[in-house]
């Protein structure tokens, strides 16, 4: 029995690195049972996984953000002259 | 000032496109590796291409579209590289910031240390994308990542493809991506709950 807990209990580290695995390649059905088994037991892996999803879309939305868009304009006038004197 | 490429004067042509396009080229170069002696070598690079391959643009298309399509190349190929070879210091810098991380956040038995534990966020999170300020809190965030982690964020959302599928393009052990993915995830979460939520 001890033996069995050991194979299917995961420490929140490793619960929250298989959440990240889960959505990027899939798990396997061990890993899967040892997650569900996990979350199942534990609040703070089970909110972790919600803010995973949800930083997902925060991360994709930020990193396709267009170039049109607004973001701060940042001055270098020393690298900007040094490049028009190239020319 | 005339934006039609003159040909015949790469040159004249070229000096007249920095002064249009280099800040809005440099701030998008920094945004998109949170390096500025990386953005400024990119910069360099990409107006050299274009002066360089100057009879292939033709005036087929707007000079700051083309430019910004080589500048996007050059980030591309910069994160690519991160991730394929990361230098010694960058590794260094990664590895440290894991173990501090991984201890700052789990026990010796990798349980959530109390104060550290994940609390639902308010359900109206996803609006947030909306909110200008969040989204500075988020740019801030990103930009504190190790760089191999910055990397591995913008290949993994601006590519849209499986792990695997990144992996073997860049010859990486799949592992490895997840785990330096896994790290960012947390840092990064540990960063909004800190600036934002908790605020």
């Amino acid at each position: 029995m001890k033996k069995l807990m050991n194979i299917l209990m995961l420490s929140c580290r490793k619960a929250t690195e298989l959440i990240e695995k889960k959505s990027l390649d899939g798990l396997s059905y061990k890993e899967n049972v040892q997650l569900r088994m996990h979350k199942s037991m534990c609040d703070a892996c089970t909110a972790y996984e919600k803010q995973s999803k949800l930083l997902d879309k925060f991360l994709h939305r930020h990193i396709h953000t267009p170039i049109e868009a607004d973001i701060p304009f940042i001055e270098n006038n020393d690298l900007k002259e040094r490049i028009v004197a190239k020319f | 000032m005339n934006e039609i490429a003159d040909i015949t004067n790469p040159s004249k042509t070229i000096k007249g496109w920095v002064e249009l396009y280099f800040t809005s080229l440099y701030s998008w170069a920094l945004y998109k590796t949170a390096s500025r002696e990386t953005a400024e070598d990119l910069i360099r690079d990409t107006f050299l291409a274009a002066f360089q391959s100057m009879d292939k643009f033709e005036g087929r298309s707007n000079p700051k579209t083309w430019l910004f399509a080589i500048l996007n190349n050059k980030i591309a190929d910069y994160h690519r590289r991160n991730l394929r070879s990361p230098v010694v210091s960058t590794q260094q810098q990664s590895d440290n910031t894991a173990y501090s991380l991984f201890d700052m956040l789990f026990d010796r038995n990798g349980r959530w240390i109390k104060a550290q534990q994940p609390h639902d966020w308010p359900d109206e999170s996803e609006h947030l994308l909306d909110d200008a300020a969040f989204n500075r809190a988020m740019q801030r965030c990103i930009e504190k990542l190790p760089a191999t982690w910055f990397s591995a964020i913008q290949m993994k959302y601006l590519e849209e493809k499986k792990g695997e599928l990144i992996c073997q393009e860049l010859q990486i052990a799949p592992t490895n991506f997840w785990q330096i993915l896994h790290r960012a995830k947390l840092q990064l979460r540990k960063c909004l709950d800190n600036n934002w939520f908790k605020k």
